[in-house]
């Protein structure tokens, strides 16, 4: 378990003290704030709210698999012969880790999507969090890949191994186990970065929320369902590689 | 067990601290305002805000006697922000409307605006009613009152909210969108801007008054700041504003026999 306690059978005790501490803090705090609840009339919008989680998990589970994809091609890439590639590679790497994703969008949609005559929002808006997203995960994988030893590579080669199947038995088991919990913290930021995808007005949950809100002027009524919406996103893909990173360890 | 608990523990002091926290010295003027909208709400070269609402402001600060601070927000938080007390006052080229006054109190009006349309010179659109079709895309700016138009009086347009006022410029240049709804003065400046791919439709189909916001009950703030509008109004401040910021628009605005927006007509309230 990720806490290590001394004693497993305490740590029901743990979790509801931290809940109990975390949620009276907030209690407190959202007491001492002069705010006047108005539950009812946010309720009357959940349709929205729940159309733009739709969207949210849509684009959620598209870049996810369209950035690993990216982002191991890149690696690859990187670690190629071919100096072009290797060269494009970085380039696009460094750009992407450079500048802000809110000016990535921007420029990408109204500036090279528009030109290509791609008009379709939702695809233009995953390919664009997919492209950003990715270039930190071509930087996961290759600290995966060269966090093998070189005497490994070396062994495999004199085994007689091809490239092929060095990847495919030596580099990929080893590496996995090492990018799991760096390759979560990025797939779990992507999910949360999805809501700037609003400025072009692509009408995800974050911007869902915020439309209520300009209905209702009931900022904590429309947010609060927001932090439990991303919570159910993101909490689910945490636990699973952590079941995964325990399968892997025990296998090793 | 113990670790945790004394890092719970300190958690706990701080935030205790930090809410209980007062304020010292003299109460400066809390103004919010989005500094997104010039000439009225925006930062000059240096990054200071600057605008004709700025100026309003610091004349209201001054003749309250209360230090002038700005706090630059996002439109939509304005309403939130004056609700929580973590503003004294909204002054961001707000209309005063029914809907906001619901949840917060209005000054009495300082400008008299229209809300227009941007068209794309493509789309063919004439007038407003053109747009409740839902084969027409109408863009508008999250919050603002061309969205709650739009959302209560074209029903069966596709409406798309959009978070930047460039953004929905740019769709309607870029034939992403039929019309853009937004103030009679921003959309004839976009439409010179782009006269080649959009076309400024400044005839009004809704006249808007913009007030200072301010919190629900507040009644003497609101005595106070009534006070010092007219005092402003009275020694002329508006018409300098008109000519400091806004001379170009003025003049045209007086071509095209359009009142401008700092004659409030006398409705007797």
């Amino acid at each position: 378990m990720i806490l290590r306690l001394k004693d497993p059978r305490t740590l029901p005790f743990h979790l509801a003290l931290g809940v109990i501490v975390l949620s009276g803090a907030f209690f407190l705090i959202l007491q001492s704030v002069a705010y006047q609840w108005n539950v009812a009339e946010v309720w009357g919008y959940r349709e929205k709210l729940f159309k733009g989680w739709g969207v949210t998990l849509l684009i959620s589970i598209a870049s996810l698999l369209l950035s690993t994809l990216v982002g191991f091609l890149t690696a690859l890439s990187r670690r190629s012969s071919f100096v072009p590639l290797r060269a494009g590679a970085i380039l696009y790497t460094e750009l992407t880790r450079s500048t802000p994703l809110l000016v990535q969008i921007l420029i990408l949609y109204y500036g090279v999507a528009n030109a290509v005559g791609l008009q379709h929002r939702m695809t233009a808006g995953i390919v664009i969090l997919s492209l950003f997203a990715g270039a930190y995960i071509a930087e996961i994988f290759r600290a995966g890949i060269e966090g093998i030893p070189k005497t490994q590579l070396e062994s495999a080669q004199s085994l007689g191994f091809s490239p092929w199947q060095t990847y495919r038995h030596v580099i990929v088991p080893q590496a996995t186990r090492q990018i799991l919990p760096p390759l979560t913290g990025q797939f779990v930021s992507m999910i949360k970065d999805s809501s700037l995808l609003s400025i072009i007005g692509l009408q995800e949950f974050t911007l869902a929320a915020r439309e209520v809100n300009s209905y209702t002027f009931s900022t904590l009524e429309s947010y609060l369902p927001l932090a439990v919406g991303y919570l159910l996103l993101t909490l689910p893909l945490s636990m699973l590689t952590h079941s995964l990173e325990r399968r892997l360890r025990d296998e090793a | 067990m113990t670790f945790l608990s004394r890092f719970l523990f300190a958690l706990i002091c701080l935030i205790w601290a930090a809410c209980s926290q007062a304020p010292e010295g003299p109460a400066p003027l809390v103004v919010g305002m989005e500094l997104a909208y010039p000439p009225f709400e925006m930062t000059d070269q240096e990054g200071n805000p600057t605008g004709v609402s700025v100026d309003l402001a610091s004349a209201i600060a001054e003749s309250l006697g209360r230090p002038l601070e700005i706090r630059n927000m996002s439109f939509d938080g304005l309403i939130p922000a004056l609700k929580t007390g973590s503003i004294d006052l909204i002054i961001s080229s707000m209309t005063a409307n029914e809907e906001r006054a619901k949840s917060i109190d209005f000054s009495d009006p300082y400008v008299n605006t229209e809300l227009s349309l941007l068209t794309g010179k493509a789309s063919g659109v004439t007038s407003v009613t053109d747009l409740n079709d839902p084969s027409r895309t109408v863009v508008v700016k999250l919050g603002t009152t061309g969205h709650l138009y739009a959302k209560a009086h074209l029903p069966r347009t596709t409406l798309r909210v959009l978070e930047k006022e460039n953004a929905c410029v740019i769709e309607v240049v870029q034939g992403k969108a039929d019309a853009f709804i937004f103030d009679q003065m921003s959309i004839y400046q976009h439409g010179k801007r782009h006269p080649d791919t959009t076309k400024a439709l400044i005839d009004s189909f809704q006249r808007e008054f913009w007030a200072i916001g301010i919190q629900k009950g507040n009644e003497d703030l609101k005595t106070q700041v009534n006070l010092s509008l007219a005092a402003f109004r009275e020694a002329g401040g508006f018409e300098q504003l008109g000519e400091r910021y806004l001379g170009e628009v003025q003049a045209a605005f007086r071509e095209l026999d359009v009142p401008f927006v700092f004659d409030i007509p006398d409705t007797g309230e």
